[in-house]
C-alpha cells in the first residue's frame, strides 16, 4: 500500500535549488522560494477552532451592523459602529494578551482582514491604527512604552496613526523635514513640521512620529531620522480638515502640523537616530495582510455579481451562458486564488518562530493583489454594466475605494524597485564573486559555466526537483511545476546576463527592473499556487480538483507571461521599444503637452 | 511479515486440527503446501464462524512458554469454556453497571472499574473485544474519547517490540490484533483518530507494527475520502419537519433559483365541535423553469401527483410527491430530422430517458389527496394554468406521516431493528403497497 506520510513534503526548496544549480543566479531565485513554501504552512487545530469563532462574530457584525454606503455617503465612521469594532477586540488583533490585545498570529489577522476588507474604510482606519500606528511601539518599543501605551491602543480606547509623510517626502521617506531638537534641560524633544495625509489623523491620541535628530557620530554632527511616541495632549499638535477623497471615504486623513510639541525623552522608539530602519520595518510588515483583504472582497464580489449573472437575460440566455462573461468571473476566481495563496503562505512564513524577515515576499503579495484587486473589481462592475455604474449597487464603491490600493503603504512603483534590488543585490554579490575567482584564473568554474550553457541550449530539461519520485508538488500538478522550474532556470540566466550587462547601472534602468520585478512575482505566485494546491490534493481537502484547475490555469498563464517578459528582457532597447517608449515621454514631457497635430489640421 | 504471518497461521491451524479434528491431516497438508492467499481462504471457509477456538490456539502458540508447556494438549472444548467464563465475566461488568442507565459515563465506570481491579489488567485483551461489543448499546461508538480510553486499558511498553527478531515476527499477536479490530471499528463508524491515539499506539505497540500501520492507513484515506460526496449532508439534520423539508427539497431540487414555498405550517386546531384536528405541513419547491414548462403544457392532457417516494438523509427518511406529467406523445414533438442514414446512433441511452417532465415537489406529513389538494391549490396562484389541466391522483399508500425525523445518529442502531420491525408488524398497509402498485392507487379527478 501507498503509504505517503505528509512529513515526506518536509523539503525544502532553498535546499534544493542550490544542489542542482551550484553557482547560477537562480540562487536568487532561491532568494524567493526563501524559507521553506513547500508544505504549505498549516495551522493547527485550536487555531482553526479559534478562527470559527473568532470569524463569526465578525462577519454577524459586518453584514448587520456596518453600512458602507452611509459611511461613504457621510465619510465618516459612525460612532456606534467604532464601538462595535472595539468589543469585537480588533483594534488589539496581533497586541500580545498581556497588554490586552487578542495576541493572535499573521495568519488569523489575514484571515480577519478578509471580513474587515469588506468595508474600506473601516479596513483603512484599522489597519492605519494597527498595522502601521502602534506597531512601532509593538516590535522596537520598550517595555515601559509597551506598558503605557499598549493596552489602551489595544481596547481602541486610544487611536493610533502613523506620521511619516510630509509635503516634500512622499515614497523618499529619507528626505523628511520634520526636526526634533532637545531641550535645554535634556528631559524633552521639541518637534516642529507639519506631516500630510495621516490617516486617523484628526482622531488619533497616540502617533508614531518621525523626525530628524542631530546625532553625533565619530565626532561628526549628522542628521539622522528618530521614532517618537507623540500623545496628542502633549499639545501643540494641530490637524487640518480632513481630506475629501475617491475612495475610502469614512476612513479620516488630514494634515498634522507639529509647533513645538514637547515629548519627553522616554518617548523615543528604539534608539536616537535609528528611525528610518523601524519606519521600513513598520512598512514591510504591515503589507502581507493586502493579499487576503483583497482575496476576501473579490470573494464577496463574485457572490454579488455572480447572482445578477444568473438572473439577468439578454437575447434569451442568461448573462453566465455568454463566454465573455464566463471569462470575467473565471479571472476573479483565478485572481482570488492566487491572492489568497500567497497571502497565507507569506503570512504562515512570518509566524515561523524567530524573526524571519519577509518584507520581499509581502512587497510581493501587495503589488499583486492591489493590481489584481482593481482588475477585478472593475470586471465586476462591467457584469452589471450600467447598474454596476450607478450608486444603488456598491460595486462603483468597491471600485473608488479600491483606487487606493497601488498607492499607499508603498506605491507599487517603489515596491518593484524594492523587489528588485533587493533580489539583485543578492545575485550580485554571489556573481562578483565568481568573476573574482575566474580573474584568478580558475578555469575548471569557467569551463563549468561554459558547458552548462552548452548543455541548457542544447535543450537538457531542467529539473529543481519539485517534481518526480521524491518531489514536493503533486503529480496532478506537475506540469505547472516543470514550467516553473523552466522559469526559474531561465530567470537565473536572464539575470546575469542583465547584471553583466548593465553592471552598477542597472539601479537607473527602471523598463528593465519593473520586468523583472514582474517576472519574481509570478514566480512566487506560482510557487504559492504550486504549494498550496498540493497541500490540497493530499489531504483531500473540498473541491481541491477546482484548485488544482485554477493552479494549472494560473500557471500556464503566467509561464508565457513570464516568458514574454523575460524574452523582452533579453534584448536590447531597440528591440524591446524601450527607447522608443523614452523618447516618446521625452518629447512629451518636454513639451508638457500632447505634441501630435490635430488630425483634422490641412497644411494647404 | 506477511509471511510469518501466513506460517503462524499454518502453525494455529495445524495445532487446530489435532486439537479439535476439524481438518484432516490430509487436508492441512495440501493447505501448506498451497501459498499464502489460497491457504487463508482455506482456513477461513473450512472454519467459518468459528473464529473464537483459532484465537484461542493463537494464545498457545504465542503466549508464555511456560502456560504452554504446564498444559501442552488442552482441547479446544475446554478452553472454550473457561474462556466463555471470562468472557461472560466481563460483559457481566457492563451488565450490571449498566443495569439502569447506560451511558457514556457508565461505560467510562465500566473502564475505570476494570482498570483498577487489578493491576496486572489480566485479560485485558477479552476485556476491550467485549467493550467494543458493548459500545453502540451505551451510544458511545462514535466517540473518539472513548475510544482512546479503551486504548489506554492496553498496558505501555510491555508489547513493543525489543530486537529485529521480534520486530520481525508477528510479536503478542493477540494484541496486535485487538488493538487492529478496535481502529477497525473506530473505522466502520467514520471515526478520526487523533494525535492521542497515535501517542498511545506508539506508547502500547511501538512504531511499524500492525495497530500503528492501520493507524496510518486511516489517517492516510480518511481525509482523502472526508469530502468525497459533492453534496453533503450535514450531521446534525434540521429537528423542525419543515426545515427539513425544505433542506430536502433543495437539495433534490439542486437549483439556485428553485424557490420553496410553505403551504401551510403544521398546527394544531380545535373546531367548534371541540374536536381535536391537525393540520399538516405543506412545503413545497418550484424552479422558474418548472413553471416555465408548466405553463407551456397542453391543457388536454393531465398532469398526476404522484408519491409517496422514499428520500434517505442518512438515517432519516422522508416521503416527497411530485406534480408530472407523462411524456410528450411522439406526434407532438418537433423531429426535424426524417431521414435514416447510416451514421444514425440507434442505440438506447439510460441517460437520455424522457420520463416526463416533473413541474414541481413538495413533502407533507400527510399524503392524503386532501392535503395534496391544498398544495395544487397554492401552485395554482403561481401557475394559473392548473386550472385548466386535469390533476389525477396516483397516490401509493406509503406511510401517513414522517418517520424517523425524531431518531438522531446515536440511537441509529437500534432504529433501523425498530423501524423493520415496524414494518413487518403492521403488513396491511404497507404489504399490499408493495405487491401491487396500480390497483392501490386511489385515483380521483379534480375538478
Amino acid at each position: 500500500m501507498l503509504l505517503i506520510h505528509h512529513t515526506s513534503f518536509y523539503f525544502s526548496v532553498t535546499f534544493l535549488l542550490p544542489m542542482h544549480n551550484p553557482v547560477t543566479i537562480s540562487k536568487k531565485a532561491c532568494f524567493v522560494l526563501q524559507a521553506e513554501v513547500f508544505p504549505y504552512p498549516e495551522i493547527g487545530n485550536d487555531e482553526v477552532e479559534e478562527i470559527k469563532q473568532l470569524v463569526a462574530p465578525v462577519e454577524k457584525f459586518f453584514s448587520d451592523d456596518v453600512d458602507s454606503a452611509k459611511i461613504d455617503r457621510e465619510a465618516t465612521i459612525p460612532l456606534e459602529t467604532l464601538q462595535g469594532l472595539k468589543d469585537l477586540g480588533l483594534f488589539g488583533i496581533m497586541i500580545p494578551e498581556e497588554y490586552g490585545g487578542l495576541g493572535l498570529s499573521h495568519t488569523i489577522y489575514a484571515r480577519l482582514n478578509e471580513i474587515i476588507a469588506l468595508d474600506g474604510s473601516i479596513a483603512v482606519t484599522l489597519a492605519a491604527h494597527q498595522a502601521i500606528g502602534l506597531k512601532g511601539i509593538l516590535i522596537a518599543g520598550n517595555e515601559a512604552q509597551k506598558k503605557k501605551y499598549l493596552p489602551k491602543l489595544a481596547s481602541g480606547e486610544h487611536i493610533a496613526a502613523f506620521c511619516l509623510t510630509e509635503p516634500g517626502s512622499g515614497s523618499d521617506a529619507a528626505s523628511i523635514q520634520t526636526r526634533a531638537t532637545l531641550s535645554e534641560d535634556g528631559k524633552h524633544y521639541l518637534i516642529n513640521g507639519s506631516k500630510i495625509w495621516i490617516s486617523n489623523g484628526g482622531m488619533a491620541d497616540i502617533m508614531t512620529v518621525f523626525a530628524r535628530t542631530e546625532v553625533e557620530v565619530d565626532g561628526v554632527k549628522k542628521d539622522k531620522i528618530s521614532a517618537f511616541i507623540v500623545e496628542r495632549a502633549f499639545g501643540g499638535i494641530a490637524s487640518g480638515k480632513p481630506e475629501d477623497k475617491l475612495g475610502i471615504r469614512g476612513s479620516n486623513t488630514c494634515e498634522l502640523s507639529f509647533d513645538n510639541v514637547p515629548v519627553p525623552v522616554e518617548n523615543v522608539i528604539g534608539e536616537i537616530g535609528g528611525g528610518f530602519k523601524i519606519a521600513m520595518n513598520i512598512l514591510n510588515s504591515g503589507r502581507f495582510s493586502m493579499g487576503s483583504s483583497c482575496a476576501g472582497m473579490i470573494k464577496k464580489l463574485i457572490e454579488l455579481t455572480s447572482e445578477y449573472a444568473a438572473t439577468r437575460k439578454q437575447f434569451n440566455k442568461s448573462l453566465s451562458e455568454f463566454g465573455m462573461i464566463q471569462e470575467k468571473f473565471a479571472m476573479m476566481a483565478l485572481n482570488a486564488f492566487v491572492m489568497e495563496s500567497m497571502a497565507y503562505l507569506t503570512a504562515g512564513m512570518m509566524d515561523r518562530p524567530g524573526v524571519p524577515d519577509c518584507s520581499l515576499e509581502a512587497a510581493m503579495v501587495k503589488v499583486f493583489s492591489s493590481e489584481g484587486g482593481w482588475i477585478c473589481v472593475s470586471e465586476a462592475l462591467q457584469v452589471l454594466g450600467g447598474l454596476g455604474y450607478t450608486k444603488n449597487y456598491p460595486f462603483e464603491r468597491f471600485v473608488r475605494d479600491c483606487r487606493i490600493l497601488p498607492i499607499f503603504e508603498g506605491t507599487n512603483e517603489i515596491l518593484r524597485m524594492y523587489i528588485t534590488l533587493t533580489g539583485m543585490q543578492y545575485a550580485g554579490k554571489i556573481l562578483t564573486g565568481k568573476i573574482k575567482e575566474m580573474k584568478k584564473g580558475n578555469i575548471g568554474l569557467a569551463i563549468g559555466m561554459v558547458s552548462k550553457k552548452l548543455r541548457t541550449s542544447l535543450g537538457a530539461s531542467v529539473d529543481l526537483g519539485l517534481t518526480g519520485k521524491d518531489g514536493v508538488v503533486h503529480p496532478s500538478l506537475e506540469d505547472s511545476a516543470k514550467k516553473l522550474e523552466q522559469n526559474v532556470s531561465l530567470f537565473g540566466s536572464t539575470v546575469e546576463s542583465l547584471l553583466y550587462r548593465y553592471g552598477k547601472t542597472i539601479v537607473d534602468e527602471q523598463l528593465v527592473l519593473k520586468r523583472v520585478a514582474d517576472v519574481l512575482i509570478h514566480m512566487y505566485a506560482m510557487t504559492a499556487v504550486l504549494s498550496r494546491a498540493s497541500r490540497s490534493i493530499s489531504i483531500g481537502l473540498r473541491n481541491h480538483d477546482h484548485e488544482v484547475l485554477l493552479a494549472n490555469t494560473f500557471c500556464n498563464d503566467a509561464f508565457f507571461k513570464n516568458n514574454y517578459w523575460m524574452v523582452q528582457l533579453q534584448k536590447h532597447s531597440p528591440e524591446n521599444n524601450d527607447a522608443n517608449i523614452k523618447k516618446i515621454a521625452k518629447q512629451v514631457l518636454e513639451n508638457r503637452a500632447y505634441i501630435c497635430s490635430h488630425p483634422l489640421e490641412r497644411t494647404y | 511479515m506477511k509471511g510469518s504471518r501466513c506460517l503462524h497461521q499454518l502453525k494455529s491451524l495445524r495445532l487446530l486440527s489435532h486439537a479439535g479434528r476439524r481438518l484432516p491431516p490430509p487436508a492441512a497438508a495440501a493447505a501448506a503446501g498451497d501459498n499464502g492467499a489460497l491457504f487463508r481462504l482455506h482456513s477461513s471457509s473450512l472454519l467459518g464462524g468459528s473464529q473464537c477456538p483459532q484465537r484461542e490456539v493463537l494464545r498457545h502458540f504465542h503466549s508464555s512458554p511456560a502456560r504452554t508447556k504446564s498444559q501442552p494438549a488442552r482441547f479446544v472444548q475446554e478452553e472454550d469454556k473457561t474462556r466463555d467464563k471470562s468472557l461472560v465475566a466481563h460483559d457481566d461488568l457492563f451488565e450490571q453497571v449498566a443495569k439502569e442507565t447506560k451511558t457514556k459515563a457508565t461505560f467510562n465506570k465500566v473502564i475505570d472499574v476494570y482498570t483498577k481491579r487489578d493491576i496486572r489488567r489480566r485479560g485485558h485483551v477479552e476485556f476491550i473485544y467485549a467493550a467494543l461489543k458493548k459500545m453502540p448499546e451505551f451510544g458511545v461508538e462514535k466517540d473518539l474519547t472513548v475510544y482512546n480510553k479503551l486504548l489506554d486499558v492496553f498496558p505501555k511498553e510491555v508489547f513493543v517490540p525489543q530486537n529485529f527478531i521480534q520486530r520481525m515476527f508477528n510479536h503478542y499477536p493477540r494484541q496486535q490484533e485487538c488493538g487492529v479490530q478496535l481502529l477497525e471499528q473506530m473505522e466502520s463508524y467514520g471515526i478520526m483518530p487523533n494525535t492521542e491515539t497515535k501517542v498511545l499506539l506508539v506508547q502500547i505497540f511501538g512504531e511499524k507494527t500492525h495497530p500503528m500501520r492501520k493507524y496510518q492507513r486511516i489517517m492516510y484515506w480518511f481525509p482523502k475520502f472526508m469530502h468525497a460526496n459533492p453534496f453533503p449532508i450535514p450531521k446534525q439534520l434540521p429537528e423542525d419537519p419543515v426545515d427539513l423539508a425544505r433542506f430536502s427539497l433543495t437539495r433534490m431540487a439542486n437549483d439556485w433559483d428553485a424557490k420553496v414555498t410553505v403551504y401551510q405550517l403544521p398546527c394544531t386546531d380545535i373546531t367548534d365541535s371541540g374536536a381535536e384536528v391537525t393540520l399538516p405541513h405543506i412545503v413545497g419547491i418550484q424552479s422558474p423553469s418548472q413553471m416555465e414548462a408548466l405553463a407551456k403544457h397542453n391543457p388536454c392532457r393531465p398532469v398526476f401527483v404522484e408519491g409517496p417516494f422514499p428520500l434517505w438523509m442518512r438515517k432519516t427518511c422522508v416521503y416527497y410527491y411530485v406534480l408530472r406529467a407523462d411524456p410528450a406523445p411522439p406526434e407532438e414533438k418537433l423531429d426535424l430530422d426524417l431521414d435514416r442514414d447510416l451514421g444514425d446512433d440507434e442505440s438506447f441511452d439510460v441517460e437520455d430517458l424522457d420520463d416526463g417532465p416533473v413541474f414541481a415537489m413538495c413533502m407533507t406529513s400527510q399524503g392524503d389527496q386532501a392535503t395534496l389538494n391544498q398544495w395544487i391549490s397554492g401552485l395554482q396562484q403561481s401557475n394559473p394554468i392548473l386550472g385548466q389541466i386535469p390533476t389525477l391522483f396516483r397516490l401509493g399508500a406509503g406511510p401517513r406521516e414522517l418517520q424517523g425525523v425524531g431518531d438522531t445518529d446515536s440511537a441509529s442502531g437500534t432504529w433501523f431493528s425498530s423501524h423493520a420491525h415496524k414494518e413487518e408488524a403492521d403488513p396491511g398497509e404497507d404489504g399490499e403497497a408493495v405487491v401491487e402498485e396500480e390497483p392501490r392507487r386511489s385515483q380521483g379527478v379534480k375538478q
